[in-house]
């Protein structure tokens, strides 16, 4: 009896340790967490980001690397107050020691009150406007903000021999910067700003706004929306036979857009960090993940951004291994130099900005492609 | 002057696009005194349905129109079923006039709409649908100043046919004479013999079709299909229907076209980004000063 009792001990034992065994050599594993609108209006741009991130991490997975990442994807609805319980989760969760997201500004900002407090890097692949980073020193972003594209674009349509521009924007906190940092150059450089309007984003019908445009005649018109919206402004410019000559920025790059807009978007010049047909190997191996991945014919500059931010993130947990701390990934993080992206080399300055470059890019023959300077 | 011309008639144009959404909505509302939140899931649906027949069979845009028609008058159907009926199983007098039944359509019939919405969203994302641009109803047509598309001709003639039609079934027809005595009375309706389960069933047939078909035009004059596109057209139809005096179709349809040009009016003293805010304006200026609505008749206030 007893030695029976004594086999089954043993017996247990030996299985326990058993699968003990392969637990003490496995690779330890690393939690990102990413905060994004996976439904709602915006669930689009959300989708795409998760698409990026497994098709990031699945090569890294491929890449023999000593440690394993699992990244926790949390739907934010692009609501700030999902953004914020979602923080306050992640920050709660000790084996995240990292978190990507959110998608708009007021989202990222507003999430990164509880980072800041609680001391946990957040890297932003699209927050653009220029408060982000200011929160606290936790704070990252990859994507060139407008303080960075609307100077960059005012010379452009100042080089280009317009002098009375037409502005509209989005009514948020990214189309504010485009517009104020936009103007703030282009009257800097002597041209004159003829129009300013803000549209509530999602509007369906452009046609008042764009009658009231053609009123003041200007030279150009510079835009501030994302691909939906421009797909319905380019197409109700050409229903009104209005022909002034469209700018906008690198938010509009999108092959949705002219998916959407057809011969309507022809003409339209943009700003890009991205452009898919760049023979570099990386971005040449990213687009044929993206398409094997999502069946889509091109990914646009949003989806090579989160791409990017993965990586760069990655990369970062690289260097901190095996010290692994939300403290010391942070300072990695800042560390990033010269990082090779899809979207150009990736170098964070002390405000923890990307240090980029923007490409000139216009829509001929239904595809994006580069203008020569 | 061509500037405010032009303005004038996109104005009109947005309000032939609210009018076209507000027939179907008040005509459910006249004969069940319920707001059907549902609505604009409908008009999202007959937008949806058209795309995916037209990227399947391709027909023309009557046969099209037909079919969102039937569609929609199956789903008006099931959605009276589902969120509607099962209130109206007591047929006591204290339950028929009870407002606490009347809430509880409210809140069964903003329920489906969510559910509705976010599946559409789960099956076709939430993106806006691609559609084949060659059959937007798009080409501009100028005349004199003014350019307008065939699709405002389109959605006049829809929206002009629509209200005949209701008039004159409304009129002439038994089926509009038991829709009328419902509305009236359901409970005296009931009394008289009239089957009121299957005029309300056949209220909401006529009601929906018409929102899938002002989602199908509306759809493919704007070239923009997306799950939450019932969203605003839904509120704007309500206030005109308030606006309109609640049961009275034709008052609502002025009423709509009333909001469309004020919007677009509007556009030229402010900034387009207080465009919505017309709307709401003038549902409370009705509200205060118009309880009654503005063609209302002897009816209990808004």
């Amino acid at each position: 009896m007893k030695n029976r009792r004594h086999m089954l001990t043993l017996g247990t034992a030996f299985a326990l340790g058993a699968l003990g065994l392969p637990a003490l050599a496995q690779q330890p594993t690393y939690k990102i967490g990413y905060q994004l609108p996976l439904t709602g209006n915006t669930a689009q741009y959300g989708i795409d980001f998760k698409n990026s991130a497994e098709i990031a991490l699945d090569q890294f997975a491929k890449a023999g690397k000593p440690f394993k990442v699992e990244i926790v994807f949390e739907d934010s609805r692009s609501d700030t107050k999902e953004g914020v319980a979602i923080a306050r989760k992640f920050v709660d969760d000790k084996a995240i020691v990292g978190v990507l997201g959110d998608f708009t500004s007021g989202v990222s900002i507003a999430s990164a009150q509880i980072y800041k407090e609680a001391g946990m890097p957040q890297l932003s692949q699209t927050a653009s406007h220029p408060d982000y980073t200011k929160v606290s020193e936790w704070q990252f972003r990859n994507i060139t903000t407008q303080a960075q594209e609307g100077p960059l674009n005012a010379e452009w349509l100042y080089a280009s021999g317009y002098r009375k521009v037409a502005v509209i924007a989005e009514q948020t906190d990214w189309g504010q910067t485009v517009v104020s940092n936009f103007v703030d150059k282009f009257k800097a450089l002597g041209g004159q700003v003829v129009f300013s309007e803000f549209f509530n984003r999602g509007l369906a019908d452009f046609r008042p706004i764009i009658t009231k445009i053609a009123r003041d005649k200007p030279d150009a018109i510079y835009t501030g929306y994302f691909y939906e919206d421009g797909a319905q402004f380019l197409k109700q410019m050409k229903q009104l036979s209005v022909t002034i000559p469209v700018h906008s920025t690198s938010a509009s790059y999108n092959q949705q857009l002219i998916t959407l807009a057809g011969a309507d978007a022809e003409g339209m010049k943009l700003t890009a960090t991205f452009l898919p047909n760049n023979p570099a190997k990386n971005v040449q191996d990213f687009v044929a993940a993206w398409k094997a991945k999502t069946g889509q014919a091109e990914p646009g500059q949003f989806p090579a951004q989160a791409y990017d931010a993965v990586n760069i993130m990655l990369a970062a947990l690289e260097r901190a291994h095996p010290n692994v701390t939300r403290k010391s990934l942070r300072d990695q993080l800042a560390a990033t130099k010269n990082f090779p992206g899809v979207t150009g080399d990736t170098t964070f300055d002390a405000d923890r900005e990307p240090a980029k470059k923007l490409v000139r890019a216009q829509v001929k023959n239904g595809a994006f492609v580069a203008v020569e300077k | 002057m061509d500037y405010y011309l032009q303005q004038l008639v996109i104005g009109l144009s947005l309000g032939m696009v609210y009018a076209l959404v507000a027939i179907g909505f008040t005509l459910i509302f006249g004969v069940l005194n319920v707001v059907n939140f549902a609505h604009g899931e409908i008009y999202t649906i007959g937008a949806f349905a058209g795309l995916l027949i037209f990227v399947t069979f391709a027909p023309p845009l009557v046969v099209v129109l037909l079919i969102v028609l039937a569609v929609g008058a199956l789903t008006g159907v099931g959605l009276e079923r589902f969120a509607f009926k099962p209130f109206r199983r007591f047929s006591d007098e204290a339950t028929l006039k009870s407002r606490a039944m009347r809430e509880a359509t409210l809140m069964s019939s903003l329920a489906l709409s969510i559910v509705a919405r976010e599946g559409i969203e789960l099956f076709f994302g939430s993106q806006f649908q691609a559609l084949p641009l060659s059959h937007m109803l798009n080409s501009p047509i100028k005349i004199g100043p003014v350019t307008i598309v065939d699709g405002d001709l389109i959605i006049f003639g829809t929206s002009f046919l629509m209200l005949a039609g209701l008039q004159f079934v409304l009129k002439y027809t038994s089926v509009g004479l038991s829709i009328r005595a419902v509305s009236n009375n359901p409970l005296g309706a009931r009394y008289v013999g009239i089957n009121t389960d299957r005029t309300i069933a056949w209220t909401f047939a006529v009601g929906s079709g018409m929102g899938a078909v002002a989602g199908l035009l509306v759809g493919l004059y704007y070239g923009a299909i997306f799950p939450a596109m019932g969203f605003t057209p839904g509120i704007k139809a309500f206030v005109a229907m308030v606006m309109g005096g609640l049961s009275s179709i034709p008052g609502a349809v002025i009423c709509a076209l009333i909001i469309g040009i004020s919007e677009a009016l509007s556009s030229i003293f402010v900034s387009s980004v207080w465009q919505d805010l017309v709307a709401y304006a003038f549902l409370i200026i009705t509200l205060i000063f118009f309880p009654r609505g503005i063609f209302g008749g002897a009816r209990e206030r808004v």
